[in-house]
């Protein structure tokens, strides 16, 4: 039976924090994927019970933090997202990888969604399409980790 | 709806809080939990200080983000040839030059100028003491225009400072912390600068864009003086940017018919995105006890003991400003408004014919 450590978890969401706080600029920070939002979706699939909500939230603040932006909007962002992955959480990791590739595109779309809103609440200008780039980019960096042998699906193999 | 649940979850977990609270119940907890932050951080200011302590905690993970590009930058430094340092020696060199030459013309301006203000019991205009600091990343939120730079609290550096270069105004700090500070940039939607027109004297307000690198200089009406190439120079009246610095470049000015207001378009003269090092310099307060800060800091010092004898202030500024290659940065300090806010009475002047000159201007009112 397969066991997920907590060290491995928060071990990678903070190599996925420190991938946010790399000094991006220009068109890298448009195409920037969330590292951390990928990391959390990752790992609410594969043990969810000890990864969830309430870690997505956490996270999120610490998110809020490094961009410098009012508390609560990534946090907030995360947990609407983290709770529909964590509704269809168990339809997700039966599904082909192809398929999982589309929901998860569609969860990072439903984060920057919801942080649009939050942002044109407060007052923001809509950035075009162009804001929905990290979406893309995070789904092929989700294809290229599952290409390098990372997996949602509960492993047979033994760790 | 539980037996479901156990058939299908291989998860190893203690059977008692297999699951914790449903989804449900935690999201609605969460996002109440987020909308309430949310709330508090924008209307209330209670978070600011919390804010502050938490970046502290951050800092060491700033410092592994950043280390790579540091190391980057290192090391192509130690790599850079031979040719390319001497071809920058030289530049520097004969910058270094020119630049003496206009110092030493400063210097005597400065005092003339010192001389005629006493004798027109003028108000003695205001120093300014600068510091170098270094962009350590660009604002992670695409909706706004910011940077990071490495000098905060600690260096007192306060907020609402405003954020120079070698080429002209790039921001304001907005917000500091212990060891760095956040500069909103002058392209930023949330930030206005108030300026004048070089060629003019016309007095605006200029609005960032936000979404490409501009400026605009909304509701002047369609008929205004204003010409495309016209220089944009901060007009000191906010009491935050020093006069006569450098802000945009008039590129382009659209007058529609269905509209009483002319739209126009500039581009920031100061390098908004290419620029690694910063200058923060700051305008010491002349009546208020807040200038302890700048008074405290080393640079400070030597600038405030300047100010009995002002023609020493403008070398130290200048030195500071030469001492770093084109790409560098000023921090300024906000000032009270009340004391630069009669030299500029004045009427903007429409007539192109009348060329103010930032120190000459000030002459004829000093009379009235």
């Amino acid at each position: 039976m397969h066991k997920t450590k907590l060290q491995t978890i928060y071990f990678s969401l903070l190599v996925a924090f420190i991938c946010v706080l790399l000094p991006w600029s220009g068109t890298a920070l448009n195409l920037r994927p969330d590292f951390v939002l990928l990391v959390i979706i990752f790992w609410i699939l594969r043990a969810p019970n000890k990864c969830n909500i309430g870690t997505a939230w956490f996270i999120g603040l610490w998110v809020d933090l490094a961009t410098g932006g009012v508390f609560g909007q990534y946090a907030l962002a995360y947990t609407v997202t983290t709770f529909v992955a964590v509704v269809y959480q168990r339809r997700l990791v039966l599904f082909s990888n192809t398929q999982q590739l589309v929901y998860v595109l569609l969860l990072l779309i439903i984060s920057q969604l919801t942080l649009l809103t939050v942002k044109i609440f407060s007052g923001n200008d809509v950035l075009g399409w162009s804001y929905f780039l990290p979406s893309i980019t995070g789904v092929i960096l989700w294809q290229a980790a599952v290409a390098l042998g990372l997996n949602t699906s509960r492993p047979s193999r033994s760790k | 709806m539980a037996g479901y649940h156990q058939n299908l979850d291989q998860q190893q977990a203690p059977a008692f809080f297999a699951r914790g609270p449903s989804p449900l119940a935690r999201l609605a907890f969460f996002s109440a939990l987020s909308l309430a932050l949310m709330a508090t951080d924008s209307r209330l200011q209670y978070l600011g200080s919390v804010r502050e302590q938490l970046m502290v905690v951050l800092q060491p993970l700033q410092l592994i983000a950043n280390a790579p590009s540091m190391l980057y930058d290192s090391t192509s430094e130690y790599f850079s040839t031979h040719h390319r340092l001497l071809n920058e020696n030289q530049f520097l060199r004969k910058q270094a030059l020119i630049q003496a030459i206009s110092l030493q013309k400063m210097n005597a301006l400065a005092l003339e100028n010192t001389n005629l203000r006493e004798l027109l019991a003028a108000n003695q205009s205001l120093e300014e003491f600068s510091q170098l600091g270094e962009i350590l990343h660009v604002g992670r939120d695409p909706f706004t225009k910011k940077i990071i730079v490495n000098r905060g609290s600690n260096q007192q550096v306060v907020d609402g400072a405003a954020v120079v270069d070698a080429k002209g105004v790039i921001g304001q700090v907005t917000r500091t912390y212990p060891a760095s500070s956040e500069v909103t940039l002058i392209t930023d939607k949330s930030l206005t600068i108030p300026i004048q027109i070089e060629r003019n004297g016309l007095r605006a307000i200029a609005f960032g864009h936000g979404r490409d690198n501009t400026l605009d200089l909304p509701f002047l009406p369609a008929n205004v003086d204003i010409k495309r190439g016209d220089q944009l120079i901060t007009s000191g009246i906010d009491g935050v940017y020093p006069k006569g610095l450098a802000v945009a470049t008039v590129t382009d000015i659209q007058i529609s018919a269905d509209s009483p207001f002319a739209r126009i378009v500039c581009i920031p003269t100061g390098g908004i995105e290419n620029h690694k090092q910063v200058l923060i310099v700051s305008i010491s307060q002349p009546d208020s006890p807040a200038n302890s800060g700048a008074a405290t800091h080393p640079t400070g010092n030597a600038n405030t003991a300047a100010k009995a004898a002002t023609t020493t202030k403008p070398d130290a500024t200048q030195t500071a400003a030469s001492k770093v290659p084109a790409n560098t940065t000023l921090v300024v300090a906000p000032v009270p408004a009340a004391a630069d806010i009669n030299q500029n009475k004045k009427p903007a002047n429409p007539t192109p014919a009348v060329a103010t000159e930032p120190s000459t201007a000030n002459k004829p009112h000093a009379q009235d």
